[in-house]
């Protein structure tokens, strides 16, 4: 993909101008943020109560710590957030001036994402440091498995980024995008690594969840941090990762072009 | 009786008012279904690890799943729509003309608006329930029915306390659009048992934000399993919890002083 030196520099731009927005809605923010810990709390606390002083398929009490506090971590920087910021402005007719700026609106969504997960975890990482030092998780990462486990973040929030594009873009067809976002979520909430860490889910499901984008978007990345995969199940979660983000990549272009041929303004 | 014919004409406005809306109650009924087996998912991929958690089997989990949908449900439907207009109304100024009305402000501000398609999820968690008690084989006698309706009355009571409370802070803050997140925020806490948490949040969440007595109490007491505390408690703390918030809510009022001037 080659993005012009000239869209960069507004993207930039964009941002900067989103951020200092973002900084207006601290409390609000706040609160969002307190809600990405609260549900990993209560499946920390499902896990830790059925593992007592055993384990539960290998995984000790302070192993669902270290994995549900990274948890919340990943799942606030691959946080999809477009449904709400860029599926309202097409429904509300307010993408027209953005389509007069000689860069795709799509960059727009982008600077908000990012704006908002910045601000948001400023606010979040103090939480986050205290519940750290109550849970006291089992962290047995390694230098590889950090690097990677960087890599594997980026790409799942370009990989959410794209996903929650995509559902906010059938907003030019329909007004109920929304419910089709949350087939996505319980999808994710079953699939991508919440209920339950991919590596308990039974038979069946758990190759499902393999081959399936939602663990790309959320449980991978935890998974490669804590070391709980070995290098074949890592090889092909990278391969599936790459493979999704471009098809998602393709996607989402196929049904923006689609979309904005049939994009009318609402008014006058 | 006055109080019934004026709720009773808000229910029948609503429902007018709503039957333009029908498409809404297909759509509200596809996402609480997709909610509800989404959740009935999640407890099926934990109890494949464990045939009791803290105690509780599969289907007495699914009892309490029930009742944490119902009372969504009947938050929704009765209890946000009016509530959450109050609050855009004092920012507006427009609450003076609730309190001109010859009805008990609190009244009309809780009873307004009835948002009826919600009644999915009331629906949808009373099956769920059903289908909960029925693999349980459960013998539901008159007394068990008439003490677990008594138990979630009390739980609705002290929703409605927790959520009115909340929302009377708007006289004082005026911008607390987003307030009410903190009570989904507990709320959500009540999908499981009370007992799986560990002590300190457990007794935060029996005492001091007591969702126990909202999910885990009613879903006891009709499944049979040993209470966590006294029965009697619940309605009590129901009680004590609307007379708490109805004076706050008067606290509340004395300080509004409409917009502009």
């Amino acid at each position: 993909m080659i993005v012009r030196r000239a869209t960069l520099a507004g993207a930039l731009a964009l941002t900067r101008a989103e951020v200092a927005d973002m900084f207006q809605y601290r409390v609000v923010l706040f609160l969002y943020s307190l809600w990405e810990v609260v549900h990993p709390i209560v499946y920390l606390a499902v896990w830790g109560a059925i593992a007592g002083e055993g384990d539960v398929g290998g995984l000790r009490l302070s192993d669902f710590a270290a994995y549900y506090l990274t948890f919340m971590l990943v799942s606030h920087v691959t946080a999809a957030i477009e449904i709400y910021t860029f599926g309202p402005m097409i429904q509300q007719g307010e993408l027209s001036p953005h389509l007069l700026r000689p860069m795709n609106p799509v960059w727009v969504a982008a600077a908000r994402n990012i704006s908002y997960k910045s601000v948001s975890m400023l606010l979040l990482i103090p939480v986050w440091i205290g519940l750290v030092i109550i849970l006291r998780p089992a962290y047995s990462v390694t230098a590889g498995s950090v690097v990677l486990f960087l890599v594997a973040l980026v790409i799942a929030a370009l990989l959410s980024f794209l996903v929650g594009t995509t559902f906010a873009l059938l907003a030019f067809w329909t007004t109920r995008s929304f419910s089709f976002w949350e087939i996505w979520m319980g999808l994710t909430f079953l699939l991508g690594g919440q209920v339950a860490p991919v590596e308990l889910l039974p038979g069946f499901v758990q190759n499902l969840a393999t081959a399936l984008p939602m663990r790309y978007t959320l449980g991978f990345p935890i998974e490669v941090l804590l070391n709980r995969l070995d290098p074949g199940e890592l090889a092909l979660g990278f391969a599936l990762q790459f493979a999704w983000l471009f098809a998602a990549a393709l996607i989402v272009r196929a049904v923006w072009r689609a979309g904005i041929r049939q994009y009318s303004a609402v008014g006058a | 009786m006055r109080i019934l014919r004026i709720v009773a004409a808000f229910l029948r406005a609503a429902i007018l008012k709503e039957t333009a809306y029908r498409a809404e109650l297909v759509g509200n009924l596809f996402r609480s279904v997709i909610n509800i087996a989404v959740a009935v998912g999640g407890l099926a991929v934990v109890f494949s690890h464990t045939s009791e958690l803290s105690g509780w089997r599969l289907e007495q989990a699914m009892v309490l799943l029930g009742v944490y949908y119902l009372v969504q449900g009947v938050v929704q439907t009765a209890l946000s729509p009016s509530l959450n207009e109050v609050v855009t109304e004092v920012r507006k100024g427009t609450f003076d003309y609730v309190l001109l009305k010859p009805v008990p402000s609190l009244l009309l501000s809780s009873t307004r608006r009835f948002v009826v398609w919600h009644i999915a999820d009331v629906l949808l968690g009373g099956a769920i329930i059903a289908i909960g008690l029925i693999r349980l084989e459960a013998q539901i006698t008159f007394g068990v029915a008439a003490i677990f309706a008594g138990v979630m009355v009390g739980g609705i009571a002290i929703v409605f306390s927790i959520w009115l409370a909340l929302t009377t802070l708007v006289f004082w803050f005026v911008r607390v659009e987003n307030i009410t997140m903190i009570f989904q925020l507990f709320f959500d806490t009540g999908r499981y048992p009370v007992e799986i948490y560990p002590f300190w949040l457990r007794s935060l969440l029996t005492f001091v934000f007591p969702v126990a007595f909202i999910t885990t109490v009613p879903a006891q007491t009709i499944t049979g399993r040993e209470p966590l505390v006294a029965i009697w408690l619940a309605p009590l703390i129901g009680a004590l919890a609307l007379l708490a918030a109805a004076r706050f809510w008067r606290i509340g009022l004395s300080r509004y002083t409409s917009a502009s001037s």
